[in-house]
This record gives C-alpha cells, sequence and structure tokens, in this order.
C-alpha cells in the first residue's frame, strides 16, 4: 500500500514556490524546506496506557538564503496568503546581520540542477488504516502473556510507534517530494528481586508499519529470561577480552567509530582525526562498512535529505581503508567534495548537519558458529544502551546491556551487566579478525550530535569478533 | 487559535476534560567555526499540545483514558477535528486509573524576570559573543567552534477546570568545543552552558575554564589501570548522579515500579559513614532556564524537600501520580538544590583518588543506579603527585555505594543545579588504557 503525501505540503507548494521568488528578489540563493511529520505511539504497561502523537512530530518550513556573504536561515510554521511579505520582511530584517566586529565565512553561491523527483514509500499493513482499540488490545495481550511468565516482573511496557514523514524540497531548481512511514515496535521488562533491579528490552524497526508488531511478539519470552537471568548478572572485570558483538553492538561500533568520526561538518571545523587517514587503513582488512539513505531501506532511507542533496550509497570503509567521509551541503562546498546527502536536521526548527542515516558493516564470510567456537575465554556483547563519539581523540565509549560469558566456544550461563566497552577506535576496528555472513539493522533509538540534534538513524552489521576492553 | 481548539473540543461530547500548552518560541542563533560565524538563524514557532480525557467507568471502577496531539497553527478547522476526535477516540481504549485535572488555586507565584527580559536580541547576542571570545586569546589553544541560542519562550496552560496560567523566559544556551595543542596530538573538550541571566563576567569566566582545562587534556597522559580506587566527581557528573535520587524518589517512578523507595526510607542505610543527602526542589532557583511558578499541568509550584539528611521526606510528585499514591502533590520540578557536606574540596582530595573533571558521557541508569563512563580528563593523585590523565573508564552502582560518599561544602551551580562542587565514592572500578 502507497502511503498518502501530505496534502498540506501540496497545498501549500505554491504559496512556497511564491515565497522563493519574492525572495529571489534579494538574495542569489533561496530554498525551502516543508515538513509535515505526524505519527502516534502506543504503550501498555502493567501499569497504565499511552497514547499520544509520535514524540518528534513537526509542520512547517525553513528557508535557506545565500546573504552575500554566506548562509542564513529562518524557521517559521505559520503560512498563509497574507503572511507572505511580513515572512520575506523578518528574513530580510533579522538575518545576516551580525555586529561590523565579527568576521565571516563566505561560501559560494549554491549551484543546483533542475531535478523534481518524487518519492512515495509502500508500507504492509499503515497503522494510519488502523483502529486504536485493535492497537492497544493487541499490545495489551503480548504484555499479559509476558506477565504470566514471572512473578519477578516488576513492570513491563510493550510499545508500537510510527512517524509519517512528509517533506517538500522547493528552490530556483528544484522539486522534490517524499512521503514515508517507519515504525518501532519493543519490549522492556523491568525484574525485581529482594533489593536488585534489572531490565532487558528488545526491538523491531525499519521502513515498516504495523507488521513490526508480529515481530515483536516472538521476543517477548526471550526479553523476559534474559531480565530475570540478569538478576544474576555480575559487573564486568576490567580487562581486555575478546568478543563476539552481536549486530546491535557492531552496529554501536560503526556508528560511534566510523558514522561520528566521519561527518565531513567536523572535518571543516578541524575536529575529525579521520581527515588525516583518508586513503589509510584504519581497521582490519575484513571490515567494510557502509553509510546512506540509499545504503538500505530502513530507518533513514529518503530520495533527499534536509538541503534537498539526492540521498546516496557512501561506502566509508573498503576492506579496512578509510575511503570518505558524509557530508551535509555546505561542508561539501567548503572541502571541495560531492555532497553525499546527509544534511539531516532534528526538524524544521534545527540546523542542518553532516548526520548518519543507515550505518552498517557489510557481511563477511564466517559462520557465526566457528565464531563462538574461537573463543577460548570472553564474551558476547548484547543490547546497545548507548554510546558517545570522540572524532577528535578517536577514543569509543559504548554501553551494552549484557555479556555472555564464553568459555572454550560455548555460552556457561553467566552474565555480565551492565557492559562498558571503551577504547581507541583503530585498536577495535583492526581487531576484528571473523565478520559473520548476515547482517541485521536497527533503529529503534535516537542519534545525537554532542548532547542535542535528535535524529533517526539505523546501525547494524553481522556479528563481528574483536578485542575490546570492558570496564 | 486556541478559542477555535476550545469550541471543537467541546462538540466532542465524549470528551470530559482537557489541558492546551500553547508556546511561542523566538530564537536567534549564530554558528562559530574558530572566531568566525559560519551561519546565523533566527526562528518564530507557535505550538499547540492537547491533551482530551475522557472519563468512564467499567465495573463500578472510574476511569480516565487520555490521549495528547499536537495542534499546528497551519491546521484548518476539518483538520483540528479530525485530530482531535482522533485523539478522543484512543482516549476510550487507555484505560488508567481515574484522576482529577489540576483546579485553579489562585495566583501563581513567578520566577524573577530576569535581565534578558524586554531584550534586543540582536544586541545581546553580540554582547553574548564578546563575552565568550573575551579570553579566547591563548597561543596554543582556544575555542573551536561555538553555537550560540537566545530563545524567549511564551507558554500558555489552560484546561478544563478553568486553570488558565502564562509566564515568559529566556534562555541563552551555548555549546563550546574547545581545543589544546601541548607538543602531541591536539585535544578537544565539550561544554554545554546554559543560563536565564545575562551576565558576561561569569560567561567568560566559564569559557576561559573550560579552554584552560583542555590544555590539562593536552598534556595527559594514560590512564592507569587501578582497579578500585577513590573517585571525585566534579562539575556536570555531580549534577547528574543526584539525577538519579530525583527519579527514584518521583511518584511516577514508585508508581511504575522502577522505585520502591516509600517515604521514611534511609535511602543512603541505615549506618552511613558519610555525608548524608539532602535534596530540595526550588522551582524558583535564580538563573536557571528551568525556573517556573507553574508546571505542565497548571500546578502551582512552591519549594519543597525532598530528602532530608538521606531520609524521604515526600516523594515528588505530580497532579496524576500524587492521587495515584494518596499523596499531596508538589508538581513537577526540574531545579535540585543538594546540600553540601562535612568537608572542603581540599579534604576530599587530601588521600589518593582519581578526579573526573570530563567524561565522554557519564551515564547514570535511574532505575538501577549503575553508572560509568569513559574518562576524557581526570587527575590522578597517587598520595604525592597530581598527574592528569586519560582514557579508560570508571564503572560502580550508586545504590552499593553511597552509605559512604562525601561531599565537598563548596557549592557549584549549574543552570538547573545547585549543589556539591565535588562528590567522592569510595571503591569504584577504573579500567586503565
Amino acid at each position: 500500500m502507497k502511503v498518502a503525501m501530505s496534502d498540506f505540503l501540496t497545498t501549500s507548494k505554491p504559496l512556497i514556490k511564491r515565497l522563493v521568488k519574492l525572495l529571489s528578489e534579494d538574495y542569489k540563493y533561496v530554498s525551502v524546506l516543508g515538513t509535515d511529520t505526524g505519527g502516534k505511539s502506543f504503550q501498555a504497561s502493567k501499569t497504565g496506557y499511552d497514547v499520544s502523537d509520535y514524540m518528534f512530530r513537526e509542520r512547517g518550513f525553513v528557508v535557506r538564503v545565500h546573504n552575500g556573504t554566506n548562509y542564513s536561515e529562518y524557521s517559521f510554521n505559520e503560512i498563509s496568503e497574507d503572511k507572505l511579505e511580513s515572512i520575506a520582511e523578518s528574513i530580510r530584517s533579522r538575518l545576516g546581520r551580525c555586529d561590523e566586529g565579527i568576521a565571516v565565512n563566505s561560501y559560494e553561491v549554491i549551484e543546483e540542477e533542475d531535478i523534481k523527483e518524487s518519492f512515495i514509500s509502500d508500507v504492509e499493513i499503515n497503522p494510519e488504516e488502523l483502529n486504536p482499540e485493535k492497537i492497544i488490545k493487541e499490545l495489551s495481550a503480548i504484555r499479559d502473556e509476558a506477565l504470566a511468565v514471572s512473578d519477578l516482573i516488576a513492570n513491563l511496557r510493550v510499545a508500537f510507534a510510527y512517524q509519517h514523514v512528509s517533506k517538500i524540497f522547493i528552490s530556483g531548481k528544484k522539486d522534490l517530494e517524499q512521503s514515508y512511514i517507519i515504525g518501532e515496535s519493543s519490549i522492556f521488562s523491568i525484574v525485581r528481586r529482594d533489593n536488585k533491579v534489572k531490565y532487558c528490552y528488545d526491538s523491531a524497526s525499519g521502513m515498516r508499519g504495523y507488521e513490526l508488531v508480529s515481530e515483536i511478539r516472538e521476543k517477548y519470552r526471550e526479553i523476559v529470561d534474559t531480565s530475570i537471568k540478569l538478576l544474576d548478572s555480575e559487573p564486568a572485570i576490567p580487562g581486555e577480552y575478546d568478543v563476539i558483538c552481536a549486530p546491535d553492538i557492531a552496529g554501536l561500533i560503526a556508528h560511534e567509530a566510523f558514522g561520528h568520526g566521519v561527518e565531513m561538518d567536523m572535518f571543516v571545523k578541524g575536529r575529525a582525526k579521520g581527515a588525516e587517514y583518508i586513503g589509510h587503513q584504519v581497521a582490519s582488512e575484513k571490515t567494510t562498512m557502509h553509510e546512506g539513505a540509499a545504503a538500505a531501506k530502513h530507518m533513514s532511507s529518503y530520495l533527499f535529505d534536509d538541503e534537498g542533496t539526492l540521498g546516496t550509497d557512501t561506502v566509508v570503509i573498503d576492506k579496512g581503508i578509510l575511503k570518505t567521509g558524509i557530508s551535509d551541503l555546505l561542508s561539501a562546498m567548503k572541502l571541495g567534495t560531492v555532497p553525499t546527502g546527509n544534511g539531516k536536521r532534528e526538524s524544521f526548527e534545527r540546523k542542518a548537519y553532516a548526520r548518519m542515516t543507515n550505518t552498517f558493516f557489510a557481511a563477511g564470510t564466517d559462520k557465526y558458529e566457528d565464531m563462538l567456537a574461537s573463543i577460548k575465554y570472553g564474551y558476547q556483547i548484547e543490547g546497545m544502551y548507548s554510546g558517545m563519539e570522540d572524532p577528535k581523540g578517536w577514543g569509543i565509549q559504548c554501553i551494552a546491556l549484557l555479556g555472555r560469558e564464553i568459555r572454550d566456544g560455548r555460552f556457561t550461563g553467566k552474565l555480565i551487566s551492565p557492559v562498558l566497552m571503551t577504547g581507541f577506535v583503530p585498536d577495535v576496528l583492526k581487531s576484528i579478525s571473523m565478520v559473520s555472513d548476515k547482517i541485521h539493522l536497527d533503529g529503534a533509538g535516537y542519534c545525537g550530535k554532542g548532547h542535542k540534534e535528535f535524529v533517526k538513524t539505523s546501525n547494524g552489521g553481522p556479528f563481528i569478533k574483536a578485542k575490546v576492553r570492558l570496564g | 487559535m486556541l478559542d477555535k481548539i476550545i469550541k471543537v473540543i467541546k462538540s466532542n461530547n465524549n470528551i470530559t476534560g482537557y489541558l492546551i500548552t500553547e508556546t511561542m518560541e523566538d530564537s536567534s542563533e549564530m554558528f562559530f567555526i574558530k572566531k568566525n560565524l559560519d551561519m546565523d538563524r533566527a526562528k518564530s514557532v507557535h505550538h499547540y499540545a492537547v491533551t482530551v480525557y475522557t472519563d468512564f467507568e467499567e465495573d463500578g471502577t472510574c476511569y480516565k483514558g487520555s490521549s495528547q496531539t499536537e495542534i499546528h497553527p497551519t491546521m484548518n478547522e476539518t483538520e483540528i477535528r479530525k485530530a482531535i476526535d482522533t485523539a478522543a477516540y484512543a482516549a476510550r481504549y487507555v484505560k488508567n486509573p481515574y484522576y482529577p485535572l489540576v483546579e485553579p488555586r489562585g495566583e501563581y507565584k513567578h520566577p524573577a524576570a530576569g535581565s534578558f527580559s524586554g531584550m534586543n536580541a540582536s544586541e545581546y547576542m553580540n554582547k553574548i559573543v564578546k563575552a565568550i571570545y573575551k579570553y579566547d586569546d591563548f597561543q596554543n589553544g582556544g575555542i573551536n567552534s561555538c553555537e550560540i541560542f537566545l530563545n524567549r519562550v511564551y507558554t500558555h496552560v489552560v484546561n478544563s477546570e478553568g486553570v488558565d496560567a502564562d509566564y515568559e523566559h529566556y534562555s541563552c544556551q551555548v555549546e563550546l568545543i574547545t581545543t589544546w595543542k601541548e607538543g602531541g596530538e591536539e585535544a578537544e573538550l565539550y561544554k554545554w552552558l546554559e543560563y536565564s541571566e545575562f551576565n558576561p563576567d561569569k560567561l567568560s569566566e566559564e569559557v576561559r575554564e573550560a579552554i584552560l582545562i583542555c590544555r590539562e587534556k593536552a598534556i595527559a597522559g594514560n590512564t592507569p589501570a587501578l582497579g578500585k580506587v577513590d573517585v571525585i566527581l566534579t562539575r556536570e557528573a555531580v549534577k547528574e548522579l543526584f539525577e538519579f535520587y530525583h527519579r527514584q524518589s518521583m511518584a511516577s517512578s514508585v508508581y511504575n515500579h522502577n522505585s520502591t523507595w516509600k517515604v521514611g526510607d534511609h535511602i543512603q542505610g541505615d549506618e552511613v559513614k558519610g555525608d548524608l543527602i539532602t535534596l530540595t526542589l526550588n522551582p524558583f532557583m535564580k538563573d536557571s532556564t528551568c525556573s517556573r511558578g507553574f508546571d505542565g499541568d497548571g500546578y502551582p509550584l512552591e519549594p519543597v524537600t525532598i530528602i532530608e539528611c538521606g531520609e524521604l521526606k515526600r516523594y515528588s510528585a505530580s497532579n496524576r501520580y500524587a492521587h495515584y499514591l494518596g499523596v499531596e502533590p508538589t508538581g513537577s520540578i526540574q531545579n535540585m538544590e543538594v546540600k553540601g557536606g562535612k568537608y572542603s574540596e581540599k579534604t576530599l582530595k587530601s588521600e589518593p583518588h582519581m578526579e573526573i573533571a570530563a567524561f565522554s558521557d557519564f551515564s547514570v541508569d535511574y532505575i538501577t543506579g549503575d553508572f560509568g563512563g569513559e574518562i576524557r580528563l581526570a587527575w590522578y593523585y597517587d598520595g604525592k603527585e597530581r598527574l592528569p590523565v586519560t582514557g579508560g573508564s570508571i564503572s560502580g552502582n550508586i545504590c552499593a555505594a553511597h552509605n559512604e560518599i562525601y561531599l565537598s561544602n563548596e557549592l557549584q551551580k549549574d543552570n538547573s543545579f545547585e549543589g556539591p562542587m565535588a562528590v567522592k565514592i569510595l571503591n569504584v572500578n577504573v579500567a586503565g588504557v
């Protein structure tokens, strides 16, 4: 089933084109990104229910103009025929007018080619067509089945959320539009015994609809069982270990290490060590890493980014060699490179930065069973909790829910939790010695830049065997 | 628009109550690379967040269903009606225990207007830029990049019971990246600053400190594998640590079984060797972007002590969860004040320890109390020498450690937090490089 393009954006297009024309009298470059993103989130827990609009809903516009020296932007969310002139006046009077004592970077005027394209995605089960009663009842049924597993469950939450994204991009030469649905479903189980509390969660996500709920239903037993087993887990003993990283942790490493590490606005600022290593070996020969809106069909797959650049599939690392970075439009102009379609905004209210889309290690040729058998003493690390980038120092911090102890190629049943994994990025990536033959992507969380600017991304990869430091 | 929304709500017979939060935000933003302005932005937006409620009864039990939706200012009446009706329909299946909505309780107190009040944005932006770059004249280091946001936000809360409250507040946010090169690799650190008052001297001094501390990272050696060692948390990590206590004391956390704390509990245990925690929530804290006279439900706020000398005195409770637990609401207050301890920072640092100035991301799990993070900059004091170190990580659990933690008697102020400058935690795992 095709999703529907926003009526609001479709009907606003003539007005936006007039605004572009109006502003083009004063500015050599004018573009407008229009967004209309809605969606709902549903949740059933042991203690209550929630139905709300999806957290990152938005409807508005951002104008970008070349002010004669560099670029200025204005975000607004009220537009009508009689407001066009006042919007234009706000742009003229408020932007490009800093104090004379402040030095200003200069940028060339963006040169565009004529392009008119549209992307409307398909969805198997469109959640917009479903009755909220059906969704709440089904989530409640999964919750009840899971709660019946153990009295140790203090609370359990089953959730489904979807986001219907519609965007237009209008400039002198570009007329782009896209509309797609992304979804995510999750289970979160908190267990308590005496004074010890632990939890486990898992999710299913992608450029998909309500069918994700069936997928998460199949996981509830494993999630609850793991949360209970975590009650007997111990903290990790600090040290260096051979580990197998599950696909979500492999994805987290890809994301934090050479996702953030090659965002090319960081190259412009001199904040990325990666800039010095283009063409050099930064990972083992078994490592190939992709990044891009066109690299996979998942949470951040689109026709065009928030600056009107078409999405691509960038091979960031090819057989261990760092090939290139990912860029927004202005960074590419500054660096003299081709923009990769990675200019993303948290919403129309925020600036565009070079951001990740779908980031993953490519599949290898190793069998998972052989990887497991090769570990004398180590852990399988699973369950993404959080990560933090350090593009300048190439440090990496990844926190995972748990590690499963492996001795002589077998799981012992012992768990460590939580798992804090740190290291020097090239050391971690060069230690990758085995890569499994299937990949999996996840995208239920959010990615920030520094500590803000949250956007949807997906990360993943195959199982990878590496040597890491656990804290 | 507000009247139009209320009219549509009132025309739906299934809706028994509503809460609308109207916000208008006007911002000026500047983005610098080194000392040069790379981009400027402005924003003028208007939002309406609407929650509709449906009271119903099943088998003699009363429920309050609710559903929240955003009404965009560009929505026509047909769209507004569709959004409201969809939310109202969904609310019928949100079978939550009944609770009353907030009722008007007279006049609201308001925080002091603040020095940004009545501001000319461009004039203030230029003053902020000058204050940030005042000390950026070091030969080996300085500001790599900086983002400045100056926001004026008007918030208006109305509900079906007659609550009608509004206020305007200002926030100045600065994201700062500082670098320093001292022979080897260039070092970098991150700093987030936030104010509701314009105090150029304080801003300049904080930026200067951020630059100078980066110099320490540039000369830092690798963190040794110390095993267990006493750790002193400083700066942002202290605030994050006490956020665990705030979250655990919330009525919502207790109701949702994320916390087992009960009023009267000695939360640090019965045999505390270190300092006892006293935590007050103060909605009128000076120079905090989170200060306000009422919360998101329109509940009037007053300062309230939640934890006193290690004992949980009352829950931090929003209107709904206070009703569920049968306690008096405090409303939702974000400003935290934590009393200092017995000893000075100097005394806490007199024994061997690891003092951590910056993490990649200090993470505290608000449910389990697990904490940890990669060390970006610390000083290790072995009893003789104090050396800057970087890399490696710390990890531990607050609940296992807080029967003996020490809080400095000097205080720090960081936007919505006022509390000890330093917190000493004993026997924390330190993984070296």
